[in-house]
């Protein structure tokens, strides 16, 4: 039941998601994590009351916000674990309070979501990329790090939609940021 | 909805027409009258637990149960996944090809402009038949070879050592890239082509592409959540069959 409210809660919050159902026991939830990247994960920790820490990888660049499902009478030290609490006892009003702070640490505020046009750093390395250079080559070109080419990377990915080289090499000639023949005297 | 033994075929076609590629790969064909689910499954010599498992994973993305699929023979799931596989590159894939190169013969584009979308399809193609390919060649004769060994009851020490020395986890491939260059061309399609003549056409490639997306990230949430867990089990028992075999030499 408590899945079905949850389900329903954000289909009215109006923003796209998929959502994955899991049965399994909680050693198995690290390599969940690692196959289908999620952005939330919402546990019932009375379900699982073995589970001692969540498994947060600082390393990977997959960082959930772990959800918990408690209730009023939980305990401090299950309240700790999680970034997020939401309240199985509460009332609509703080269950879709609860929801928007989940989506503003989600950074997907309606300014966000609007705004896809790339800026002036962030073309010149989508142009680097398309041309074939590497994360490493296209630092030392800007002299920035290349942890800061990695951000600006998924940030281009994030507000094009498009994740490989080749799918950025397709859009740059598109849209006119470089021309074929760059591409064929770059090889 | 959970698609049940009682209901009649024709009933399942109504709830969710994008069930059909799944159904033909049992080789199960419209115009079943009004046979029930069970009746259609027992013609076509059916595991119907198998079969309602599978149809209701992919028609409610939200029901997974792990376990119950799990209990099944590795060889008929990985007959289903042959013909998945064969379904991809056989059908869905030449057809897509087929809409590509029409759009760029008719096209409005520059010549290079053509040639991009095409090389582009292209190359996702190689992609895809590539990881498949590798899949059917190393993995899938692994598990059955597996699964032989320890239905035999008279395997010997040396069949059993001989498959110890692999893992699945060897032959875990990432799905990841070869989805996410068909993400990009879903993007490329819906935002950034500029205008065309033949958009009819267009709009067909991308549902298309849509539903080869879905089915695409249900077959891989089989592999990886189903088939490496059955395979994991097998491999243990391979391993305890080995250790008192040993110890009773």
């Amino acid at each position: 039941m408590i899945r079905e409210g949850i389900k329903t809660m954000l289909s009215n919050l109006g923003n796209p998601y998929r959502m994955e159902e899991i049965d399994t026991p909680v050693d198995d939830l690290e390599k969940h994590i690692n196959k289908l990247h999620p952005t939330l994960i919402m546990i019932n920790p009375v379900l699982i009351p073995k589970m001692v820490t969540l498994p947060r990888d600082s390393e990977s660049d997959c960082n959930p916000l772990f959800i918990g499902l408690i209730t009023e009478n939980a305990s401090i030290q299950t309240k700790s674990k999680f970034d997020i609490l939401l309240n199985l006892d509460g009332d609509r009003n703080e269950l879709f309070k609860t929801m928007e702070k989940v989506m503003q640490l989600l950074g997907k505020t309606q300014n966000e979501t609007d705004n896809n046009t790339l800026s002036e750093r962030e073309l010149s390395i989508l142009k680097l990329v398309a041309l074939g250079n590497t994360n490493n080559e296209i630092a030392e070109r800007l002299f920035i790090s290349t942890h800061t080419v990695m951000t600006h990377r998924k940030n281009i990915t994030r507000k094009l939609g498009i994740k490989t080289v080749s799918g950025l090499t397709v859009y740059a000639i598109l849209n006119q940021h470089i021309k074929m023949e760059e591409i064929q005297a770059s090889e | 909805m959970r698609i049940n033994k009682d209901m009649k075929m024709a009933e399942v076609i109504h709830l969710n027409h994008h069930l059909l590629p799944i159904l033909n790969r049992f080789d199960i064909h419209l115009g079943f009258g009004e046979r029930s689910v069970e009746a259609v499954c027992k013609d076509h010599e059916l595991n119907i637990n198998f079969f309602l498992e599978i149809v209701n994973t992919f028609h409610d993305a939200t029901y997974f149960p792990v376990r119950h699929l799990q209990s099944f023979k590795a060889s008929m799931l990985i007959d289903y996944l042959q013909k998945t596989h064969a379904y991809y590159l056989e059908l869905k894939i030449p057809e897509i090809g087929q809409y590509i190169r029409l759009i760029t013969q008719e096209e409005n584009l520059q010549t290079s402009h053509k040639k991009l979308l095409q090389d582009f399809f292209d190359s996702y193609q190689l992609e895809l038949t590539t990881h498949i390919n590798k899949e059917e060649q190393r993995v899938y004769p692994y598990v059955i070879s597996l699964e032989n060994v320890l239905d035999n009851p008279a395997s010997t020490i040396d069949d059993l050592s001989e498959l110890s020395k692999y893992s699945i986890h060897e032959y875990e491939e990432d799905h990841d890239d070869v989805e996410a260059k068909l993400f990009d061309l879903k993007n490329i399609i819906i935002k950034y082509l500029p205008p065309s003549k033949n958009n009819r056409l267009l709009n067909v490639i991308l549902h298309e592409i849509f539903e080869l997306e879905r089915d695409l990230n249900n077959h891989g949430h089989i592999e990886d959540l189903i088939l490496v867990p059955i395979v994991e089990n097998m491999e243990k028992a391979l391993r305890e069959r080995l250790k008192n075999l040993s110890g009773n030499a």
